[in-house]
């Protein structure tokens, strides 16, 4: 599904990926983790080419980013994308942040594009809050309908980048839960967090980064009861003992 | 915004003029000061000008030096000082009212609505309103513009003539005399209305002199006079005593002459029932 | 102090006629002007944000150009500048249908284009580069989500300096007098020529200007409030829980 090959990427002169080669599986849920400044959200915002790469190729779905042909605004209709910052549009009301894209991008009817959204909001928890407006909601609750704006264009694949951590503690676990029934119903995820709990329960596959490179990877429970570096040992010791 | 600013001004100047001061009369200020304030142009050539060696001069400026100044001197008991300060038609009787200048001496016309605000002295210079056309142009006086495009100075008296009697020429007013001529050079319009000798002295200074023609009978009449506060008539008496000094002397026509001669500035020989005037203006002792 | 102040000149004689008049005309000239100073201030300052460097540059070169010289130079490089380019039967035309105006029009318009557009690129480079991102996330290209994201955010974000920008615009119609449009202030000066009452007619001027800058002003007040997206601007009404 997605496919990294050697991949660099440089900002100036920090090499903020190095050689990074990975493979992710339809139906695959990866939780990358790793320490600020690893590299984890830069590797997933290269996936929808938020961000260029400098060197290597990424394959999304079978499509080479590097094509010139690429037709990226369709490739990206395709990939959900959940910001840390939700990033809702706040002059557009819930209803509204959600059929914007079905509605322009996939050119869907208004009612058609309105009932898929109603159905979102039904399934991330908050089917009142369609006419409301993204200031006027709690932390929690805009990022489930960020979720559900993502969802609303029947993505492949979702990205998460740290879709937690500006939450109040309380909410962490409404998306949470959002995010493991998604896993459940199939979808292909990829869950930059620190969320450990999440990482174990869900993910099939956890990656460690650090310095812009993979350190380690393998499946949750091996990663966490026998990790094998001991930068990684050192970050989970860390992170658990909170 | 320029205006508001200067009418922002004025109106300071005029709260300023009703101080304790403001209760003498222009005479007792000169005498208490020894200066007399005019109000006059920057760029109406040969009246008040900037000349090429930076001296503030011209015909109006030289009247009140050569013939208002000596017998004001004489009545204020000790010399008096000229100072100039740029006046031009929408502020020349702000600042006059307002006590910043004491005189207007430049180019303005004296009218009966304009006597409702300011007294005039008596009548130093005679003109009448000219079009200034392209040499060959069908335009031959005021009875065959309309349809015509024509500018005019903003705030003339004949713009305001051209509309009440060539209603159907299409008037364009310009604040100034460069852009009015810029817009006749270039065809924005197809003459210029002003008084005459404001046209022979465009003429006069344009490149090519010869490529204009000054047309049309005068349609107005221009008496040029010097504006004073209204109700000062002792100051009024200095000045028009002075002025008829000249006449009588013969040195207001000496004056004339320096300016508007074959040699001067501008020339603009002094039509000979204008000279009559002149001299019927003086009344005897 | 012995100026007589005589006040009915304003409402005797023409003169009324005139200030209404110069009044329309002020107003003609300012709403033309400012619909090209929005057009063109909203490409440009969403041009100076584009991902692209030369649409960026030539956005750059308009602002700086137009903002940075004189708009009385603008006023008579429209005038005189302009035209004798034009073919000469067209030039006639001109003369004899506005030109005037239009010259008017177009310097106040292009001038202020260049100034609107300075507010709405802060207006733009305000809103977080991430929501961009999350708008392209969703498949929307660049155009859609300037369109439908970034220009409609920025526009509410602007509103403030954009009623002063608006106001300087209607303050600086006044200069198309130069160029012989019978605005206002032009209408003022007539009165004056007709009454020698510079007073009278420089303050019924002055109030007019007054009057229609707080007009707009209130009305962009209530634009404003009406705008607002709930919770995000301070003078929101209150947001609903």
């Amino acid at each position: 599904m997605v496919e990294f090959q050697r991949v660099n990427k440089w900002y100036g002169s920090l090499h903020v990926l190095r050689e990074i080669s990975l493979r992710i599986e339809q139906g695959e849920v990866v939780v990358v983790c790793g320490p600020s400044g690893s590299g984890k959200s830069t590797l997933i915002r290269c996936v929808n080419g938020l961000e260029p790469i400098q060197s290597g190729e990424i394959v999304v779905g079978g499509k080479r980013l590097s094509d010139p042909s690429l037709d990226m605004t369709a490739l990206r209709a395709e990939i959900g994308f959940v910001f840390q910052q939700f990033n809702l549009y706040p002059h557009l009301s819930v209803m509204e942040n959600i059929v914007l894209a079905p509605l322009k991008v996939k050119k869907a009817p208004r009612p058609e594009a309105e009932k898929i959204a109603r159905r979102l909001l039904e399934r991330v928890g908050i089917p009142d809050k369609a006419s409301a407006y993204p200031a006027n909601l709690s932390g929690g609750q805009q990022q489930r309908v960020a979720i559900a704006r993502a969802l609303a264009m029947q993505p492949k694949i979702m990205l998460f980048d740290e879709p937690t951590s500006a939450l109040d503690p309380e909410m962490i676990s409404e998306v949470l839960e959002v995010m493991t029934d998604l896993a459940k119903d199939g979808m292909t995820m990829v869950v930059v967090t620190h969320e450990m709990g999440f990482a174990r329960r869900v993910a099939h596959r956890v990656l460690f980064m650090d310095e812009g490179q993979i350190v380690e990877e393998g499946d949750p429970q091996r990663f966490f009861d026998s990790p094998a570096s001991p930068r990684t040992k050192q970050f989970l010791s860390k992170i658990l003992s909170h | 915004m320029k205006q508001v600013t200067i009418f922002l001004v004025a109106i300071a100047l005029l709260l300023a003029g009703k101080s304790p001061a403001g209760a003498e009369t222009t005479l007792e200020k000169i005498a208490r000061t020894g200066v007399l304030t005019i109000g006059t142009r920057t760029g109406s050539p040969p009246f008040a000008y900037i000349n090429q060696k930076n001296e503030w001069v011209g015909f109006s400026i030289e009247l009140v030096e050569q013939l208002v100044l000596p017998p004001l001197a004489k009545k204020a008991g000790k010399p008096v000082k000229l100072e100039k300060k740029e006046s031009a038609p929408p502020t020349r009787i702000p600042l006059l009212s307002s006590n910043a200048v004491d005189l207007i001496a430049e180019t303005m016309t004296d009218t009966r609505s304009r006597r409702d605000s300011v007294d005039f002295s008596l009548t130093f210079f005679v003109t009448g309103a000219q079009f200034l056309v392209k040499k060959g142009s069908p335009i031959k006086g005021i009875k065959n513009i309309g349809g015509k495009r024509v500018a005019a100075q903003q705030g003339s008296t004949n713009a305001r003539i051209i509309r009440e009697r060539a209603p159907k020429a299409q008037l364009r007013e310009f604040p100034d005399q460069p852009a009015a001529f810029q817009a006749l050079a270039q065809g924005q319009v197809d003459g210029y209305t002003n008084d005459g000798i404001q046209l022979a002295g465009l003429k006069a200074k344009a490149p090519k002199p010869g490529a204009w023609d000054i047309v049309g009978e005068f349609y107005s009449y221009e008496p040029y006079g010097m504006a004073l506060r209204k109700g000062d008539s002792d100051f009024r008496a200095v000045v028009n005593n002075g002025l008829m000094e000249g006449i009588d002397s013969g040195r207001f026509f000496e004056i004339y002459e320096k300016w508007f001669g074959p040699k001067g500035e501008v020339p603009y020989p002094m039509a000979p029932d204008v000279k009559k005037f002149m001299i019927y203006q003086s009344v005897p002792k | 102090m012995n100026y007589q102040f005589d006040w009915s000149v304003l409402w005797t004689g023409q003169s009324g006629q005139w200030l209404l008049q110069g009044l329309v005309t002020t107003l003609e000239i300012s709403a033309l002007a400012w619909l090209l100073a929005g057009a063109l201030g909203v490409l440009s300052g969403a041009l100076r944000t584009a991902p692209w460097a030369p649409l960026r540059a030539v956005a750059a070169f308009y602002v700086e150009f137009f903002r940075n010289v004189p708009l009385l130079v603008w006023m008579f490089f429209w005038y005189f500048g302009v035209p004798p380019l034009l073919p000469k039967p067209f030039q006639d035309w001109l003369y004899d249908h506005g030109a005037e105006f239009w010259a008017g029009t177009l310097a106040l318009g292009v001038y202020h284009g260049a100034r609107f557009s300075e507010v709405i690129r802060s207006g733009i480079q305000a809103i977080p580069k991430t929501q961009f991102e999350a708008a392209l996330s969703t498949g929307l290209t660049t155009m859609q989500a300037y369109r439908f994201v970034i220009i409609p955010v920025a526009l509410r974000l602007i509103i403030p300096p954009v009623t002063s920008e608006s106001l300087n615009l209607l303050k600086n119609s006044s200069l198309a007098l130069t160029i012989s449009v019978a605005e206002l202030t032009f209408q003022t000066r007539q009165i004056e020529t007709y009454t020698a009452k510079a007073f009278e007619a420089l303050t019924a001027g002055t109030v007019i200007y007054l009057l229609l800058c707080l007009a707009i002003a209130g009305v962009m007040a209530r634009v404003e409030r009406r705008c607002a997206i709930p919770g995000m601007i301070a003078r929101a009404a209150p947001a609903e829980h």
